[in-house]
Order: structure tokens, then C-alpha cells, then sequence
């Protein structure tokens, strides 16, 4: 079914090194990069899109949908160089997104409803699952950067609101409450205090999105989709410069060059060529 | 490394992380105050002027209704270091929404959202609360400004009693179904979470299977990306693909219908008139104020005028919610207040007796009590604007008060120092 074996025999790892290599996949895979993606991930997106996500009250037509995606696919872009580029792997924003909701879960559970006890629909987190396992498949079916970032990017903004729609849908709701029209959500903001966020801080329905009959969501969805394009290939060229290894090459005439190349163990080889001809690296 | 040793640290780094997760659980105490004290005195004293600040209900069953109500009067001293009230919104000061806020009501109107008031003026508010959470509660009323943040109204204690599972707060809805604020939406979202964390770990999966890291590294470095791509991948690619898609646009259209009215988010304005300005016979104004540090007393030369027909009795000085009173002020305190924000006897004047009608008079009136230092508004003299703000009460003999807003600049005495 798969060319496992082919790639292991191509490798030329002895069996033992294939079995450490997949040591080192679990305890890489889990702990370090998982970890890492939650702890550093997650503070970069509620630092910029926290409160889109957190309180039901902020999940409007406008800001929401553009705010979000543009900031979670960041670390989406870079992360995806990261596994394509070294390891040809297409999972680098599914996993980005994975740890993500990891983390909202974790601060959601312990620190919204058992901490602070707000109920879990108050706080309930969008998801950006569908966008980045969209965004994986079109980089893996293209293999192309432009592509990923015109097409898998677009789509990664373009599918936020509707993904989500599912979860949120119940929360515009109309009710009446002491004569005032409000929205379930807006009623939810409301009737659950949060001293420290009165509520002039909601940044919602603001902005001059609003041509096309007052269709705001459609707007600010392409909006978002143009420019989660220009922040996805921002981010690649970011993930593409921690990616480079380059290293200071002298050769036994002593003349030093500076040698770029990605993969690591590539320009291993060329450091031992090196020393073995006199030179050092 | 086997399998058994690579599980056994795994287990130790669990361990780690536990004991790391669970020792605040031991260590932590409840927290019995919101940091009001912290706040500085200018903004306290001179911002806005707290009265008539009622708790109902010092204890509520689960599911019971009370009220927080009173009314304040926003300083004419409006300090140049806070932004103006332009866009306010009052809130409660509470540890975590312990009660939901049922309705909010200045002067009449509902404030769902923020909206401007008016320096000068006062207003009268009543918070309409459901007990949610049991416990001893610290509750305040809030003035949030926008721009300059919360301001902390004086906070007494509210006791919830029963069960925190048994709280309900069902609203009907314009499309006549009934939602529980408590758990309305919760399932359907953590079963959308679950199902696509489902789907994601699968498209993870399909590749974490198969050797993932340092054996493809090591492939793609010697022979480049024609081994790695293996065919299988792009079928199951499409497949991962045009599934997302249905499934995104079938749960979309299936919300759609099931929730066919909808409104977006309401971000409009509060338009909040103040009270109607109550005519006032009595005209005062401060000539001198002077902080006595080691004394703890505020000190003040106020110049009054009665233009009224009745005579009328000094009672009460209060400021960023503490009440300093005297005999006629102590008999018109309401009982419930905090004892802790009250100097009962803390008052006192060069000359206590009643300004008669058409009498003008300049009266020493000293606030003396700890409550100075307890409250933290000794601090005035670290202020970078070195005023206080207030509300002096006055009693005519048939009980209406008079109320009075005051302001001026203080001098720090520093009297037993340079003794």
C-alpha cells in the first residue's frame, strides 16, 4: 500500500537506526514540536485574536472573520516550509491548528470554567481545522509555494465563516430583553459579568465593510482571503529563513565560502569533504 | 531506547507537568477583593461621586433575583489626566460573574451597550441580578470609561446560598424557543470540535503511520522528493479534500436552516439622559483644603449660602464611596452599608449648627478617620493633580437632603513632623 519499505532501504539506516528513527519520530513529534506549537502558537494568536475567540460576543460579521484567519495562518505557512521543505511532510497547518485548539481547550477548561466558571458556551473557541487540512492538501496536491499561497490560502480564510457557522449559528438568535432587540450572543456578553471588559472594548460591526446591500460577511471573507495570501507568503519566507542552514566552508587553499543548502545532512557531507582535504568547517 | 524506557520517560514527564499543574491548587487562596484600594485617589475622589448604594439582599438562594442600585453623581473636578465620559459602561465588580446580570437600568433606560454621559450630572442606576455561584461575594458597582478603564464603586459583601448545579437562566427567543444561558449551544460545539479534531488527527495519522522525520530527511538529502511522494498520498489528499468541503458546506447549510432568523451582533449606543438637576438653595464652595498626614484628616473652608426658606444641617461628606458623618448624617445612614466604608462619627465642624435661611457662613469642616490610610487615599499626595472631589449631604428639619458636589486643590500638612 505504501512505499514504506522502499523509502527505509533508500534511507540506509541499519534496522536498529530505523527503529531509533521512529523513537525519535514519537518523542520529536509529540513532546518537542506539539508542545512547542501550543505554547508559542497559541500566546502569538490570542495576543492578536484572543477576544474574537474567546467571547461569544465578539463573533461578528466583520471583525471576526478577517481577524482570525489572518492571524492563525501564520504560523500555519511557516510550520508548513518547515515539514515540506525538510521531510516532504503536508500536515505542517493541520498540526499548527491541532495544537492550537489543544491549548484553547486546556486554558478553556481550566482557566474560563473551572477557574473563572464561565460556561463553556460563553467561551466556546472557533475552529480552523477544516481551513488548514484544505490548506495541507493543496500544497501536497500542488507542490507549489505561489499555488499554495494564492488558492490554499484563499481557501483557508474563505471556509472560516462557514465552518463555523455550525458552531455559532444558534448565538444570532434574536431576544427581547427589557424592550431592546438584541442578539443571543449580545445577550450572553451581557448577562455574564466580566469586570474588566465592559462592553465598548468589543471591536464588532465597525469599519466601512458594508457595499453590497450590507452583505459584511461576504466582504470581509475575501478581504480575509486576500490577505491571509499575502501574510501565508510572508510567513513561508519566515519559515524559509529559520529553515537554512548555511555554514562557513575553508578550503585547503584557505579560501572561506559561505555554503547555503537546507538540508542538514547534505551540507554534512560537504563539511567531512572538507576536513578530509584539509580544511576545516 | 526501547519501547518500555521511552514509556517510563514519558511517565516521568507527565509526573513533572502534574506536579507543576497541581501545586497552585494547594497553594491558592481566595481572593477576597478586586484591587479597588490600588486605584489612584484622584481617580477615585474625582470621577465619579458614589451614593445611595444599596445591596438587596445580603443573601440569595440560587436562581433568586436581587438588586444592586444607587446613584452617582460624575465630578465637575473630571480630572485632565482621564479621558472624558464620552463612552461609559456600568458595570459590576464581581469575582467572575458569581450572578448574572439579568437587566442594567440608569435612570430608566436599559444600557446593554456603552454610551456617553454627562460631567456634572447624576444618574440612578438599578443592576438586576440572578445568584448563579454560592459563596461570599465582594460586589461593586463599576464605572468603565472608555479609555481610562474601571472605576470602582464602594464594594460590599453579598452572600449566594445552594447548589451552583442547580442554576437556570432560560430566555425565550423572538423565534419562540427557549435557551439556557448555562448550556445552549455547548454539545453541537463540542461536537463539531471533536468530529473535525477527529478528521485532523486522521489526515495526521495517515502520515504519522510512516517513518515521519530523520529517515525522510535523510531520502529527500540523497535523492530528492520522488521516493517521498508516494502516489497514495494524492489520492487520499483529494479524498481529505472534497470531503472538508461537503462537510463544511452541508453543516453550514444545515445551520442555516435550522436557525433561519438571524440578527447580527448589536453594537449601538446607550442614549442615557441624567436626572432632571434638582434646584438647590444651598450654594457651597471650598476656599481652602488642606490633607493633614499625620493626623488623617482632610481639612476644609467651605463657604455656603443658604438661599433657601428652611435651615439647613451639614450631615454627611463622602468620597470615592467612604462616608464620613456626623450626629445628623449617622442618624440618616442606612444600616446595611458597609460598617468598614463608614466613619460614623468622622466628622466634624467649627460650627455645627444649622445655616439658617439667607445666612451665608465659611465653616471648617474636618473628615478625620483611618479610613484615610485603610482606603489608600492618603495616596493623594503622589497624585500628579493634587485635588480632591465630593459630595457634602445636608439636612433640612423635614429630612430632604440636599447634596452638594465639592471640589479644590489640597495642601499636605505635614503638622506632627515638623513639630
Amino acid at each position: 500500500m505504501f512505499r514504506t519499505d522502499e523509502i527505509i532501504k533508500a534511507s540506509k539506516l541499519p534496522p536498529e537506526g530505523v527503529a531509533m528513527s521512529r523513537h525519535i519520530d514519537y518523542i520529536y513529534f509529540i513532546p518537542i514540536l506539539f508542545v512547542t506549537i501550543i505554547g508559542t502558537f497559541h500566546m502569538h494568536f490570542d495576543l492578536l485574536a484572543g477576544d474574537w475567540d474567546f467571547w461569544i460576543d465578539w463573533k461578528d460579521r466583520q471583525w471576526w472573520p478577517i481577524v482570525t484567519p489572518i492571524t492563525a495562518i501564520t504560523f500555519c505557512a511557516a510550520l508548513q516550509y518547515y515539514n515540506w521543505v525538510n521531510y516532504r511532510q503536508p500536515f505542517g497547518a493541520t498540526i499548527c491548528i491541532l495544537a492550537l485548539l489543544a491549548g484553547k481547550w486546556v486554558t478553556i477548561w481550566a482557566a474560563w470554567w473551572w477557574w473563572s466558571n464561565y460556561p463553556y458556551n460563553f467561551v466556546m473557541p472557533s475552529t480552523l481545522l477544516p481551513s488548514a487540512i484544505v490548506l495541507d492538501v493543496v500544497l501536497l496536491l500542488t507542490r507549489n509555494w505561489t499555488i499554495t499561497a494564492v488558492i490554499g490560502a484563499w481557501l483557508f480564510a474563505a471556509l472560516f465563516y462557514p465552518t463555523n457557522w455550525a458552531i455559532f449559528a444558534y448565538s444570532h438568535t434574536p431576544v427581547v430583553v427589557d424592550g431592546t432587540l438584541l442578539s443571543w450572543a449580545d445577550y450572553m456578553g451581557f448577562a455574564y459579568v466580566r469586570t474588566g471588559t465592559p462592553e465598548y472594548i468589543r471591536m464588532i460591526e465597525v469599519g466601512s465593510l458594508r457595499t453590497f446591500g450590507g452583505h459584511s460577511t461576504m466582504i470581509s471573507s475575501f478581504f480575509a482571503a486576500f490577505a491571509s495570501s499575502l501574510m501565508y507568503i510572508l510567513w513561508w519566507q519566515f519559515g524559509k529563513f529559520f529553515c537554512t542552514s548555511y555554514f562557513y566552508l575553508t578550503d585547503d587553499r584557505q579560501k572561506t565560502t559561505k555554503v547555503h543548502d537546507v538540508f542538514a545532512y547534505a551540507t554534512l557531507a560537504h563539511a567531512d569533504k572538507a576536513k578530509t582535504s584539509g580544511g576545516k568547517a | 531506547m526501547n519501547a518500555k524506557k521511552t514509556f517510563k520517560l514519558w511517565m516521568l514527564g507527565f509526573c513533572g507537568i502534574a506536579t507543576l499543574a497541581v501545586t497552585p491548587v494547594f497553594e491558592s487562596t481566595p481572593a477576597f477583593a478586586h484591587g479597588e484600594r490600588s486605584q489612584e485617589p484622584f481617580l477615585r475622589m474625582r470621577t465619579v461621586n458614589w451614593y445611595d448604594t444599596e445591596w438587596v439582599g445580603k443573601s440569595t438562594a440560587i436562581n433568586d433575583v436581587t438588586y444592586l442600585r444607587g446613584k452617582f453623581h460624575l465630578s465637575e473636578d473630571w480630572p485632565r489626566a482621564v479621558v472624558k465620559p464620552n463612552r461609559t459602561f456600568l458595570n459590576i465588580g464581581s469575582p467572575s460573574s458569581v450572578f448574572v446580570r439579568l437587566s442594567s437600568k440608569i435612570n430608566g433606560t436599559p444600557m446593554f451597550v456603552s454610551g456617553p454621559m454627562e460631567i456634572g450630572r447624576d444618574y440612578a442606576y438599578e443592576v438586576t441580578l440572578k445568584a448563579r455561584l454560592p459563596g461570599h461575594h465582594h460586589i461593586h458597582p463599576m464605572f468603565a470609561v472608555k479609555d481610562a478603564g474601571p472605576i470602582a464603586g464602594p464594594g460590599g459583601w453579598m452572600d449566594i446560598t445552594g447548589n451552583a448545579a442547580d442554576f437556570k437562566n432560560e430566555i425565550k427567543t423572538l423565534t419562540g424557543e427557549t435557551f439556557d444561558s448555562e448550556t445552549k449551544g455547548t454539545a453541537t460545539g463540542v461536537m463539531w470540535h471533536l468530529f473535525w479534531a477527529a478528521v485532523a488527527i486522521a489526515w495526521v495519522g495517515f502520515f504519522a503511520i510512516r517513518p515521519m522525520y530523520l529517515i525522510r530527511a535523510r531520502v529527500l538529502a540523497a535523492y530528492g522528493d520522488e521516493i517521498l511522494l508516494d502516489p497514495i498520498d494524492r489520492k487520499v489528499g483529494i479524498f481529505f479534500l472534497v470531503f472538508t468541503v461537503t462537510v463544511v458546506t452541508v453543516g453550514y447549510l444545515s445551520a442555516d436552516a435550522q436557525y433561519p432568523v438571524t440578527v447580527p451582533l448589536q453594537a449601538g449606543e446607550a442614549k442615557i439622559k441624567p436626572m432632571p438637576i434638582k434646584p438647590n438653595p444651598l450654594v457651597m464652595e471650598v476656599t481652602h483644603a488642606e490633607y493633614d498626614v499625620p493626623g488623617r484628616a482632610l481639612r476644609m473652608v467651605v463657604h455656603a449660602t443658604n438661599n433657601g426658606t428652611v435651615p439647613v444641617t451639614i450631615g454627611e461628606f463622602t468620597t470615592a464611596g467612604i462616608r464620613f458623618t456626623n450626629k445628623a448624617g449617622a442618624a440618616k445612614l442606612d444600616p446595611n452599608y458597609p460598617a468598614e466604608l463608614v466613619a460614623a462619627s468622622g466628622l466634624t465642624m467649627d460650627n455645627e449648627a444649622a445655616i439658617q435661611p439667607g445666612q451665608t457662613v465659611d465653616i471648617k469642616i474636618e473628615s478625620k478617620d483611618v479610613l484615610w490610610e485603610v482606603q489608600r487615599l492618603v495616596d493623594i499626595l503622589h497624585d500628579p493633580d493634587q485635588r480632591f472631589a465630593g459630595l457634602i449631604m445636608s439636612y433640612t428639619d423635614s429630612g430632604e437632603r440636599l447634596v452638594n458636589p465639592v471640589w479644590a486643590p489640597v495642601l499636605p500638612v505635614f503638622t506632627r513632623l515638623g513639630a
